[in-house]
């Protein structure tokens, strides 16, 4: 028996069957790309790769690979193949089989036979248990192959049968015509079988045992995280393909053909312009234009941005440098970050109300950039402070006492030691925070809005809108008092003004999913920013 | 100035209660303490003379009546079990104990003749005439140049900012033998001097602690306090920080707690020894107490029998 025998240390033979195992998770892999390529739109459901129609496809390597796990866990169990399997699978393992077995069953019974909810449980309960105890109850190569071998096999038959074909719906009959079609459940099968029989494939390959489990956790969790990026990834290449053909409309790309600026330099007069010119990003709105654009959106985003920054982080830093240098802890630092934390929960709406009836009418009475730049500052103030606070926490006391031991005083302790040891904390927490407020619509509806289209002429100069004057206080700037548009609001207003769009775009789907790629552009390029400030001062850190 | 540092208050907390016990434990009974074990008399100036001074923390009474004189330009021991209360007095000859909140140090410490617990004491003055180096090495995370350079140039000694750069002031030249003198003394500098613009966290532990005692130096004390300033490191390293200290008691006056005897009886000129919770049982030279102590305990203790 495979089990009884000791083990060698090191196996440097690679045999047939540790072959079929490594080929079975490779095989869980491809269908895991496979099924987020068509969850992300990329692989059609209904058409073919290579002659051969997907769900087939899908279906047969389903059913290879599950049959690959299972004989290859029956084959050990009769002693064919060399592995050091324990005496059962384990309790994890036997409820992960026993759920979706527990589904299939009382999907089965009650849904397509028609038998209603109770004999379906009844069913589900059965064959759930069933599949419980065929994982609990023998060796572990059997126990955790055969059940997540045969729910693939299962899974692939349904599929090559056309049981659930590409043109296959399933209309839940609630109230709302709510339907799962195959392009979703296809998918979402063949992932999560992906996932089981690649986990199943692991342990076998681990040779069972406490290795073959540690190899199987290994896949598992690697499959995991690749997911998140493969959820990440299809987020983003949705919105990039669908907003491309909007983004580009009109655009040209070459020498001379974008906007201009003319420079003279002795008296000749150069005109530099830049060597593309996409409409979308350079124009606003306006009868004349070929193209329309959300320019003043996007200038707008990013003066938002710019000034809730520019008010929030110092004032942020300078009260967290109160609460962990100076400020005695008890009741008040509490207090204090109880009302941190509480204020980083309150809801966008709130804070999008309290500019309106505070801000507003202290800015002229008219929605305005500083209304929304104020606003904006406040709900990034919390995080600011939680991180800065949390960061300056993080840096070693022994920092602390060599300075004071050197006769420095505290304040200048905190300017060239602990600031910038707290600085890539800090600008971690500016990061998230700046996520969190460039996409905020319902604030920036209540102080600042826009409209649906906002015209070029509304492009807030902010640089250019400051004036002196001669009575206080000396400094104005009309600019930050006008209302301009942003890209969230812009895309919320595109979205539900429904008819009459066409009038002034060619094509409204096109333009909302060019202003959301824009948006999501914007938000990354503050992100990228803020990692590489935090990369910087990393750097100066850290010794290597 | 008072100043919040919570761990490191509660920390001494447990430190100085854990004497408790450990007076308990030795299984001894109280031994009658003699001033005459004390007094120490030695040739050349007194540098540091502390009379009576008792140190609280909150309800724990952490250092109790200690009065002893440290000699100039030699290397003064401070020997005994953990919480014993050697560390909390080193800490009161830079008023270090200031930045707990919850001490409270009564007595005297003159330096020079001059009283350091007094009203309008400039603590920057005084931090820079008693450096100090501490149990693990502490580097800044900065450059091992910005790391000698930092007392000097926060002091305003050394100038070397883009304005003092722009308007032709800068210190660089001076800055730069200051910090080729520190690590010379330090005996750092044959190993260092290639990579002075690297990060100080990349030098190895020992190198680590030379370089603090280098940024000590740099602000050119006159006394030197090191709380186990080798208790981290290898035997190398530890070997180059001892004759390192013997090198420096030339100029300066060293005090160090240490909790290794045979590196007391390696490196110091006089030892005190603290042994029942907080309070001084013998000073005296380091050959005179490691070879005839008047206390049964501290015999003991040298011996290994206790502690």
């Amino acid at each position: 028996m495979a089990g009884a025998t000791r083990s060698t240390l090191a196996n440097q033979e690679t045999s047939g069957t540790d072959l079929a195992a490594a080929a079975a998770i490779g095989l869980s892999t491809i269908l895991f790309v496979l099924s987020v390529a068509s969850l992300a739109e990329q692989l059609s459901i209904t058409g073919s790769i290579s002659g051969v129609p997907t769900v087939t496809l899908l279906g047969g390597l389903l059913v290879l690979l599950g049959g690959t796990v299972a004989s290859f866990g029956v084959s050990s169990r009769l002693g064919y193949v060399e592995t050091n399997a324990d005496h059962s699978a384990g309790l994890i393992a036997a409820v992960a089989a026993g759920i979706p077995w527990f589904l299939i069953g009382g999907g089965f019974a009650s849904e397509t036979l028609g038998l209603g909810a109770v004999a379906g449980l009844a069913v589900g309960v059965l064959i759930g248990g069933t599949a419980f105890a065929a994982t609990a109850f023998p060796r572990e190569d059997v126990g955790s192959t055969v059940p997540i071998g045969a729910l693939s096999i299962v899974t692939g038959l349904v599929f090559l049968t056309s049981v659930l074909g590409p043109e296959w719906v399933w209309d839940l009959g609630w109230e709302q015509t709510a339907s799962l079609t195959a392009e979703f459940v296809i998918p979402v099968l063949t992932l999560l079988n992906a996932m089981y029989a690649g986990w199943a494939a692991a342990k076998a390959y681990g040779g069972f045992g406490a290795r073959g489990r540690h190899v199987g956790a290994y896949v598992l969790v690697y499959l995991n995280a690749l997911s998140i990026v493969a959820f990440l990834f299809v987020l983003v290449a949705f919105t990039v393909v669908r907003g491309i053909p909007g983004l580009l409309t009109g655009a040209e790309f070459g020498w001379g053909v974008g906007p201009g600026t003319t420079v003279g330099v002795g008296g000749f007069g150069f005109t530099l312009s830049l060597p593309f010119s996409v409409p979308f990003v350079m124009n606003g709105v306006a009868l004349m234009n070929d193209f329309q654009g959300v320019l003043p959106a996007i200038v707008g985003t990013i003066w938002l941005v710019v000034g809730a920054v520019l008010f929030a982080v110092p004032l942020g830093i300078g009260a967290a440098i109160f609460l962990t240098e100076y400020a005695e802890q008890g009741p008040f630092t509490q207090v204090v970050e109880i009302a941190t934390n509480g204020l980083w929960s309150t809801p966008s709406i709130v804070f999008g109300l309290f500019g309106f009836a505070f801000l507003i009418p202290r800015f002229g009475n008219s929605k305005s950039l500083l209304a929304g730049m104020l606003t904006l500052g406040f709900m990034l103030l919390p995080l600011v402070l939680i991180t800065s606070r949390e960061a300056m926490i993080s840096v070693p006391d022994e920092y602390r006492d060599a300075s004071a031991a050197l006769g420095v005083s505290k304040w200048q302790t905190i300017q060239s030691v602990v600031l910038p040891a707290a600085l890539p904390g800090v600008v971690t927490g500016v990061i998230l925070g700046v996520g969190r407020i460039a996409g905020e619509t319902a604030p920036i509806l209540l102080t600042m809005a826009g409209g649906t289209f906002v015209p070029g002429s509304q492009t807030a100069d902010v640089i250019g809108g400051f004036e002196f004057i001669a009575s206080p206080p000396f400094v104005t700037n009309p600019e930050l008092l006008q209302a301009t548009s942003a890209l969230p609001y812009q895309l919320f207003a595109l979205i539900t003004a429904g008819v009459g769009l066409g009038e002034n775009v060619a094509n409204p789907e096109e333009f909302r999913w060019a202003t959301a790629l824009i948006l999501l552009v914007v938000v990354l390029s503050f992100y990228a920013v803020g990692i590489a400030t935090r990369y910087y001062f990393r750097r100066k850190l850290s010794y290597e | 100035m008072s100043e919040i540092e919570p761990t490191e208050q509660t920390q001494t907390k447990t430190d100085a209660g854990s004497a408790q016990p450990l007076q308990t434990t030795s299984g001894e009974s109280e031994e009658q303490l003699h001033e005459e074990w004390i007094d120490y008399r030695f040739d050349g100036e007194t540098k540091l003379a502390v009379e009576t001074l008792d140190v609280h923390y909150g309800d724990d009474h952490a250092l109790k009546d200690v009065s002893m004189e440290i000699p100039e330009k030699s290397v003064t021991a401070l020997i005994g079990p953990s919480g014993c209360g050697k560390s909390t007095y080193l800490r009161c000859l830079n008023r270090m104990n200031d930045r707990i909140k919850s001490a409270r140090v009564d007595g005297s410490v003159q330096l020079d003749g001059e009283e350091i617990y007094q009203d309008g004491v400039d603590l920057v003055e005084l931090r820079k005439r008693v450096g100090m180096v501490f149990q693990s090495p502490n580097p800044f995370p900065k450059s091992i140049r910005e790391n000698i350079s930092y007392g000097p140039r926060k002091h305003g000694d050394i100038d070397t900012s883009l304005l003092a750069r722009l308007s032709g002031r800068s210190d660089e030249e001076a800055e730069e033998r200051l910090v080729k003198r520190s690590l010379k003394q330090a005996a750092l500098w044959d190993e260092v001097n290639e990579r002075l613009d690297d990060n100080a966290l990349g030098l190895s532990g020992g190198q680590q602690q030379r370089l603090c005692i280098a940024r000590a130096l740099a602000t050119d004390p006159e006394v030197l306090l090191m709380d186990e300033p080798a208790s981290a490191l290898d035997p190398i390293a530890t070997s180059k920080i001892e004759e390192l200290i013997h090198e420096l008691s030339r100029e300066y006056t060293v005090v160090i707690v240490t909790h290794n005897m045979q590196q007391a009886e390696r490196i110091s000129d006089q030892t005190a020894v603290f042994l029942t919770g907080g309070k001084l049982v013998e000073y005296g030279d380091t050959d005179q107490i490691f070879e005839s102590p008047r206390s049964q305990r501290v015999e003991d203790y040298i011996n290994g029998k206790f502690g």
